[in-house]
């Protein structure tokens, strides 16, 4: 009988890290693949597994949906739009390893996928070396411009700093004092960078923020409330937690706060990527009152929306997609959004080359199940989108707080 | 007939009012028209009727707490005529100008509260049901949701509410909370007794509330209200410590039954066999499913039950996983023995195998868990100590594990053999122990414990398919410290490696809290490579 000693015990799990290694080079099989020719092929990357699973996987339905819907009209310059599917697995490297295939092997017209930064950082080198197209579909810490991504989300400006000075307003709870909380990696950290510039420009001062960060799928949240509880005591006003951690950090944070008794009248959460999946579980009536701030929530008003809604409803139901029928989250409707405006720019440019579709952006609008009308101009490949404020309510959605008027123009570099 | 005033004018109109008016000024439509008006109108109406909860008059409170508290859960639908908008609630939808029966009105929205409005219809309907609340226990209630912010409670509220209480213990709690809403008169007596009032409850909030005083005049002028500040605040200021000293331990300890619920089912196998079980975070998360599908069973077949399916489980969860442990042993790992490279990849194999099944029959999303009343909030000991009621959960549970997991290895049959087995194999198979049956049982008691872990776990953390991953680093880490194959190292170890966190997390951030704990487990282990403690018995 074989026992394990401590070292090799150590060289066997080294040799575990290495086979999960091998994975990754047996990536194409991840990849499920392809038919003939006469269709234009797009190419998805986003996780269904790993800590974004429960969030991201549902993208990959959404671009089948609106591939469906645009070959049911007849296709783009003729051809049918063929949609090819992977799973990085949460594991931000194999984003541009799967992308670098898509674009090279599978010869996909362009991508649309990533949610966390991190993963999008990854794929960027990728798909500027092949001048790709990379649609992404969130909101993020902007302060990037490459030809090769279309940023269908917002930037800071547009989404964020909307929401703090709604938090500021008196309408909103006089904030005074901010408490930011969120994953360690580049898109919490860049966002509390842009706000604590934001602030001073305010004239808030250091005293009055305070900032702590936890490893990616961290879920032990109990000394971080307590943090919190000591910090919201504190004299100097109205405290509110901004909060930037993702995934399954979401909705573990919610329950401890719900726990230690903290209600939303007393220290308000905007959760940054909070959105209604990640309520799922979760009893929201103790969480009632906390914010978030997206370019489309689910009560959005409009015929656009209705007929989203009643689309994925329907598409859930016939494809027998895992799924909740009834959740629609923002990222959904962007990614549903980038496939029409690559088919509009791809009709208009008449050709799949990436120089034409890029430069046929210009001008191109489409009306969002949101209710705006987005839009992109030459300048950049941002997209002109509305802002949400939402308040999450006792069945597990958001109800429209505040709404802007119109779609106002993406910065995508922050002047703090 | 009203007419809802144009916004503009109900706002100038709310203006005209200084603070003081009080809800009995206007009439019901009108307060109607305001809670369903804009986020101004709505925060006026709430003012005035929290100024109106004060007077002595109570005739309007009953329906003004029927129509605030349908605002508050979405029940009031507003129509454009204040009279048509309706209340809906217990079956039934009745007028919310006159409470009499009435039907929805074709064009209705239901109004959206921002924080502002919606906390000060919270402190209104608080002091409304402090006054009129049915039973006792509604008033205590109401009355500890005000006493938290007892200062922007009208003292009227507070004084009326005591001399209609005809409970004398109650009567007396709200006297004293009135206490506190007299911190600012200009009576310093009072301020005084309103000070030492607050220092009873020591806590953080009540710290900057008391230190905020020694910036009042009084505070130079008047040597008593000095004296009786500075001893509240060393008073509150030893409360604090206290119970941020508790709350430290109760953290570390929480955060210990977690390792130790999760570690100790791997601590058995890991012990017993050497097999270096990878699956063993998908058994945990199999214990969970479980968990959840005996819920939708019990919600189903017993409804009046469902809130006790967390002890109702712990049999399936823990046969359920057994099972498929034993299944697993005498299947795969019981031809892998000599190969401990191959068990552990047959065991990662399983684990990968074991998430996909159950996401491709489950889906990836959150599993919904009721949350049961006994695993629902937390209590408040002292200073900002809060005991969790679902923490105190898991370390009970953990609790009993242990001492089950130690009555079973120490005082039964298995047990022995399964010890005489784990320090040393061939001879134990010489004095005639059956060692495949042991290791197969002793595998399925790893597994099922796994599945109990499962059970602790899921009204802390999210279940879905990933989870098991999240325990998978951290229990190896327990158990390789704690010295394999002892229940009482892995206790030692999963209560240290808690401790050591929650003590580095608020100085250093969660970041560097893993990172310093992986530093100190690896230079333990240069010094004492077999773990803290180690089975005793000839080993190579």
């Amino acid at each position: 009988m074989t026992r394990f000693s401590r070292r090799s015990f150590l060289k066997s799990t080294a040799g575990a890290a290495a086979a999960a290694g091998l994975t990754n080079l047996a990536a194409p099989a991840l990849i499920t693949s392809a038919r003939a020719a006469g269709t234009v092929k797009l190419g998805c990357l986003f996780s269904s597994s790993g800590t974004m699973a429960n969030i991201e996987g549902r993208l990959n339905h959404v671009v089948r949906m609106a591939a469906d819907e645009i070959n049911a009209a007849g296709g783009v310059n003729g051809s049918t739009i063929e949609v090819v599917t992977s799973d990085p697995a949460s594991d931000w490297p194999l984003y541009a390893q799967i992308g670098r295939q898509m674009l090279q092997q599978e010869k996909v017209s362009a991508l649309f996928g990533c949610w966390t930064s991190v993963s999008r950082k990854s794929v960027l080198p990728v798909v500027e070396q092949a001048d790709g197209l990379l649609f992404y579909p969130l909101h993020f810490e902007g302060d990037e411009n490459s030809k090769n991504v279309v940023y269908v989300n917002s930037p800071p400006a547009s989404s964020v700093l909307p929401a703090v000075d709604y938090l500021m307003s008196d309408e909103g709870v006089t904030a005074k004092r901010f408490f930011m909380l969120g994953s360690d990696y580049v898109w919490p950290r860049t966002i509390n960078k842009q706000l604590k510039g934001y602030f001073t420009s305010k004239g808030i001062p250091e005293t009055a923020w305070k900032e702590e960060y936890v490893p990616l799928g961290f879920s032990n949240f109990q000394t971080l409330v307590n943090q919190i509880r000591a910090f919201a005591d504190e004299p100097g006003g109205q405290p509110v937690v901004i909060l930037t951690t993702v995934g399954s950090s979401i909705p573990d944070f919610f329950r401890e706060f719900i726990n230690q008794g903290i209600k939303a009248t007393d220290v308000p959460v905007l959760g940054l990527d909070v959105v209604e999946a990640d309520l799922e579980g979760l009893d929201t009536a103790p969480l009632v009152g906390h914010l978030n701030c997206w370019a489309y929530l689910q009560k959005a008003a409009g015929p656009a929306n209705e007929k989203f809604l009643k689309d994925w409803a329907g598409y859930v139901d016939a494809k027998k997609v895992p799924f909740k029928a009834d959740v629609v989250i923002d990222p959904m409707v962007s990614a549903y959004d980038s496939v029409h405006l690559w088919a509009l720019a791809a009709n208009k440019a008449g050709s799949f080359e990436v120089p034409q579709v890029r430069s046929a952006f210009d001008g191109i609008t489409f009306d969002c199940p949101s209710g705006y009308k987005l839009k992109m101009t030459a300048e950049n490949n941002y997209v002109y989108r509305g802002v949400f404020i939402g308040s999450v309510n006792e069945a597990q959605g958001f109800d429209i707080l505040w709404q802007s008027e119109d779609t106002p123009k993406p910065i995508p570099f922050s002047q703090y | 007939m009203f007419m809802i005033r144009p916004l503009i004018l109900g706002w100038l109109f709310a203006m005209a009012f200084a603070a003081g008016a009080s809800a009995q000024d206007l009439g019901r439509a009108d307060l109607v028209a305001r809670l369903c008006g804009n986020a101004a109108a709505t925060g006026d109406a709430g003012s005035r009727i929290l100024a109106g909860a004060g007077q002595p008059d109570a005739a309007e409170l009953p329906w003004m707490e029927t129509v605030i508290s349908a605002l508050l859960d979405r029940r009031l639908k507003c129509a454009a005529d204040p009279a048509q908008s309706v209340v809906e609630g217990d079956g039934a939808v009745r007028s919310a100008v006159t409470l009499e029966p009435a039907s929805v009105p074709d064009l209705s929205k239901v109004p959206v509260l921002n924080l502002r409005s919606r906390a000060i219809l919270e402190l209104a309907q608080s002091a409304l049901r402090l006054r009129i609340g049915a039973t006792p226990t509604i008033r205590r209630q109401a009355l500890a949701a005000l006493g938290r912010k007892a200062a922007s409670v009208p003292v009227e509220v507070f004084e009326q509410a005591a001399a209609g209480e005809s409970d004398a213990g109650l009567k007396a709690e709200i006297e004293s909370t009135a206490q506190i809403s007299a911190l600012n008169s200009p009576d310093i007596s009072k301020r005084i007794s309103a000070v030492e009032r607050l220092a009873s409850t020591p806590n953080r909030r009540v710290q900057t509330q008391i230190a905020a005083l020694q910036a009042d005049p009084a505070y130079t002028s008047d040597e008593t209200f000095r004296l009786t500040v500075d001893a509240a605040l060393a008073r509150v200021g030893q409360g604090i410590l206290i119970g941020d000293v508790l709350s430290t331990l109760y953290n570390g300890l929480s955060f210990a039954s977690i390792l130790f619920m999760a570690a100790i089912g791997l601590s058995v196998i890991f012990g017993l066999m050497g097999v270096i079980n990878l699956a063993q975070g998908e058994l945990i998360m199999i214990g969970a499913y479980v968990t959840w599908l005996t819920q939708e069973a019990l919600k189903s077949i017993a409804p009046g039950i469902a809130d006790y399916y967390l002890l109702i489980a712990v049999v399936p969860a823990f046969l359920v996983t057994a099972g498929i442990g034993v299944l697993l042993e005498a299947a795969i790992l019981r031809h892998l023995y000599k190969r401990p490279l191959m068990s552990l990849l047959a065991t990662w194999a399983i684990s990968l195998f074991l998430i996909n099944l159950v996401r491709v029959t489950f889906g990836t999303q959150n599993l919904q868990f009721l949350t049961p009343f006994y695993i629902t909030g937390g209590v408040p000991v002292v200073g900002d100590f809060i005991v969790t009621w679902n923490r105190l959960f898991a370390i009970a549970f953990a609790a009993i594990t242990l001492a089950l997991t130690w009555l079973v290895v120490n005082r039964t049959g298995l047990g022995l053999n399964i010890r005489a087995v784990t320090q040393n194999r061939d001879m134990a198979g010489c004095i005639g122990i059956p060692t495949r049956k042991i290791d197969m049982m002793a595998f399925g008691l790893g597994s099922g414990l796994a599945g109990l872990a499962g059970l602790s776990l899921s009204p802390i953390y999210n279940v879905n398919p990933q989870m098991g991953g999240n325990f998978i680093i951290d229990s190896f880490m327990v158990v390789v410290l704690g010295g394999v194959g002892t229940i009482g190292g892995t206790l030692v170890a999963a209560l240290g490696v808690g401790q050591i966190n929650v003590l580095i997390e608020p100085l250093w951030g969660a970041v560097a809290a893993k990172v310093i704990v992986l530093f100190l487990i690896i230079a333990f282990l240069q010094w004492r490579p077999e773990g803290l403690f180690t089975a005793k018995g000839r080993r190579r």
